[in-house]
């Protein structure tokens, strides 16, 4: 089969392309260290959520040196807890998942980004830096009051996240 | 006509691409790879890896 | 070339009864067109803020019905009357039985009434039913049954349309036994192979899991499961749009170029590699799903990441194709040769335009491929800026601008006004370019998709490429644009039916600079092809398949279902029913209820 000269350089470029691609994901995955969203977790009984020790009270604690773990359940139409509040420079992991239908877990103009599928918990650890608000939304179509599904990741400092941990409810 | 009796016909025309070379295609094709090249580097090293709470467990 | 000394006979001429059925299916997709951007322009203004007539809730009845109408009926409506002139062309001989090919048609049709009854009764408290699921079904959002039940008929309509341009090839062969099929009918045979591979999975999740759940008659089902049963079908459907894009781009485009294909074997290549890559790629939907492993996640990347390779290619051919059109009618220089083309051609124009969006749409889809990426603009706006450009334009503005060229061949009627054709897709190309552009900022920016009100109480977006307001009004711009060009269009070929019937219009299509004799017999081994499609989709699917089932169950770890219709039937039929029983037994009995 006769293929051009140039058409052969194309197919070589294109190759090259795509292997370009292949690589700078697999860099990402490598270097930075940027981790998929995967099984890690067991399935659960999103009807049950009452009875799990780590939704029945959404929250965030502590679990080691500088790291923490958040609870989050999405459900039609919001987040709990809401607000988030994580102390800065620290490692959280979000432990998210939702009593009803599909949610997303979008902490807005960041990575972190995740679908939250009833019976099943998505968790992803990130390194929070200094104290910001962020915006949290649901971005996957879940109902008549999608639009209105929203929520807030706050970094606040060592001492605020402590106070407000250590005083009343996890609001 | 179906392509047949084309096929025929073309075989008296010797085959066209021994004597069309498509530079300008070459060439647009070219300026496309290069927009395409650092169009991914800007999105993906930058903008990508750049932001915060890159997930990394 | 002999084709100078062809017959003036035009295709409807020749075969009166096919070119009945292309009408009617190219008119099927033209109303689903005009639903669907009658949605579409009420969605635009009403999510930039411009105006609201509707109830923001009614917002997603309305993009169920846009993407409903647009992804699956005028695509696929506008393919198979694209198709049943192809391969009666190409084969240059009627089909089979033109009584199954109005069968399937009817069949269609009738399914696709069906669904859009099923979404639209969603507007109204009236009928019981509705269909806010979107065009991207899976659990536990649930739909009334006849939504399912409509798809389901459409897509075996679909698949009998398939099976008659295969028994009209399979006539022809016997007749001419040692040729090489020929390019425009091979390219039909191979996408309908992709699609038959493509729409399993889809339709038995809907046979299997959906419909009867539905029905009442299972429980509950697998958001997983049924996600990665979507998406199997999911991906591969987007080719099934381009392919028909394709099959213009090269076949047509050339001709209109006043050139010739550049190369019909590697054409062959290409549409084989769609058959082979098209589906092991479901998965780059679902990277952020949980209950799926990474690894899987990684191989569908790889196989999307080398499904780039035939669009990479056909940028190549086509460019080269029309490159030597121009040339031949006399362009020069490196790039001069660019002004000596038919611009003023409504179908070139459309379709050279159509092709350059693609180059960026090209872009975007590798953003989308990227796995880790993908946190990035995962569920934003992004995405639909990424496929107003694909199947938005690619698709769409081609078969618009085809339509100029094929309409009057399939009618004897000559196009009302070439000029406003002209002025039409470039008004397409700049409305969508200006809100395709503002989307994709905004999608990097964390502005979701599928919303009726982006904008939150709690937060403001970040401040990039000029704001989110400023983007908005872009998109409201350019979408009230594409509104304008569909209602000329819509308008040119309602007038142009309206015109007295000529004769001359027939046109013929030249050969290919490198013929398909030049391209290896194994091509056409279609068999071998499809063995290799099957090995590719097992490999990909079987496992994360398994491991989905095994993890939470055919029918899912513990979930509710969540009607998103209104009112059980059932409950109004049992309080219909009830009363007349008493009645009935009341007067068999001779006592009053």
């Amino acid at each position: 089969m006769h293929i051009h000269a140039y058409e052969k350089l194309w197919l070589a470029a294109s190759i090259l392309l795509i292997l370009l691609l292949i690589g700078s994901v697999t860099y990402g995955a490598v270097g930075p260290g940027v981790a998929m969203v995967a099984d890690s977790e067991q399935p659960i009984d999103a009807g049950g959520l009452d009875e799990d020790e780590r939704f029945s009270e959404p929250r965030v604690e502590q679990v080691g040196e500088n790291e923490y773990a958040a609870y989050v359940v999405a459900y039609q139409f919001g987040f709990e807890p809401s607000p988030i509040v994580v102390p800065e420079d620290s490692t959280v992991t979000f432990y998210v998942t939702s009593r009803d239908v599909i949610h997303g877990f979008e902490v807005v103009g960041t990575n972190a980004n995740t679908m939250v599928v009833p019976g099943e918990v998505s968790e992803i650890t990130v390194e929070i830096d200094g104290s910001q608000e962020y915006g949290l939304l649901c971005n996957e179509y879940c109902g008549a009051g999608h639009h209105a599904m929203e929520g807030k990741v706050n970094v606040v400092s060592q001492e605020e996240f402590e106070e407000r941990n250590s005083g009343g409810d996890d609001a | 006509m179906g392509q047949n009796q084309a096929a025929h016909a073309s075989t008296d025309d010797v085959s066209g691409d021994e004597e069309f070379d498509p530079i300008g295609t070459l060439t647009l094709i070219g300026i496309y790879f290069v927009i395409l090249l650092l169009a991914w580097v800007y999105v993906y090293y930058i903008e990508f890896l750049g932001r915060d709470l890159v997930v990394v467990g | 070339m002999s084709e100078a000394l062809e017959t003036e006979r035009s295709f409807v001429d020749k075969f009166p009864e096919e070119a009945r059925v292309v009408r009617a299916a190219l008119l099927s997709s033209f109303l689903a067109l005009v639903l669907g951007a009658i949605f579409g322009i009420i969605q635009t203004l009403h999510r930039t803020d411009v105006v609201r007539i509707i109830p923001s809730t009614d917002y997603y009845t309305l993009l169920t019905a846009h993407g409903v109408f647009l992804a699956i009926s005028f695509t696929t409506f506008f393919l198979v009357g694209l198709f049943t002139w192809a391969v009666t062309r190409s084969l240059d001989r009627p089909l089979v039985n033109i009584r199954i090919t109005w069968t399937w048609y009817t069949i269609m049709a009738v399914g696709m009434t069906m669904t859009g009854v099923s979404i639209l009764a969603g507007f109204t408290d009236a009928i019981d039913m509705s269909a806010d699921v979107l065009f991207t079904f899976y659990a536990p959002l649930q739909a009334h049954p006849l939504f399912y039940a409509g798809l389901a008929v459409f897509i075996v309509g679909s698949w009998i349309a398939g099976v008659d341009w295969f028994r009209t090839w399979l006539a022809w062969k016997r007749d001419h036994p040692d040729e090489r099929i020929p390019l425009q009918t091979f390219m039909v045979l191979t996408t309908m192979a992709m699609w038959y591979i493509a729409s399993s999975a889809v339709a038995a999740s809907v046979l299997i899991f959906l419909l009867p759940w539905s029905l009442g008659f299972i429980d509950q089902v697998s958001p997983t499961l049924t996600r990665t049963l979507f998406w199997f079908f999911g991906h591969p459907v987007v080719y099934f749009w381009l392919m028909p894009a394709y099959l213009l781009w090269y076949t047509v485009l050339p001709k209109l170029a006043g050139g010739r294909l550049f190369s019909d074997p590697l054409a062959r290549v290409v549409f084989v590699l769609f058959l082979l890559l098209s589906t092991p790629v479901g998965i780059h939907h679902q990277y952020l799903d949980p209950g799926i492993a990474e690894g899987f996640k990684f191989i569908s990347m790889t196989n999307t990441m080398f499904l780039l390779l035939p669009s990479l290619l056909t940028a190549f051919t086509v460019v080269a194709s029309v490159e030597y059109g121009a040339r031949q009618r006399g362009g020069t220089g490196l790039l001069g040769w660019l002004t000596d083309l038919p611009w003023r051609k409504p179908e070139f124009t459309g379709m050279m335009l159509a092709g350059l969006m693609f180059a960026a749409g090209g872009f975007s889809g590798m953003v989308n491929a990227g796995m880790n990426i993908n946190y990035m603009i995962h569920n934003t706006i992004w995405v639909p800026g990424h496929f107003h450009l694909t199947v938005g334009t690619a698709v769409a503005l081609t078969f618009m601008a085809a339509t100029y060229w094929i309409w009057p061949q399939i009618s004897n009627k000559p196009i009302y006004s070439r000029s406003i054709g002209l002025f039409q897709v470039v008004l397409w190309f700049i409305g969508m370019a200006l809100m395709s552009n503002a989307m994709h900022a905004q999608g990097i920016m964390g502005v979701p998709r599928r919303t009726a009100e982006p904008e939150y109480s709690g937060f403001d977006y970040p401040a990039m490429f000029g704001g989110f307001e400023e983007l908005n009004i872009q998109i409201a711009i350019g979408g009230t644009l594409l509104f304008v060009s569909t209602v000329l269009f819509i308008s040119n070929l309602v007038l142009t039916m309206g015109n007295p019937k000529v004769s001359g219009l027939a046109e013929s299509l030249p050969p290919a600079l490198s013929g398909p004799d030049d391209a290896p017999r194994v091509l056409d081994n279609l068999g071998l092809w499809v063995g290799i499609a099957l090995t590719l989709v097992v490999l990909a699917y079987a496992l994360p398949l398994a491991a989905i089932i095994n993890r939470g169950g055919l029918l899912g770890p513990g979930v509710g279902t969540y009607p998103v219709w209104v009112a059980p039937v059932l409950d109004a039929l049992a309080g219909a029913v009830t009363p007349l029983v008493g009645e009935v037994a009341g007067s068999l009995v001779g006592v009053t209820p």
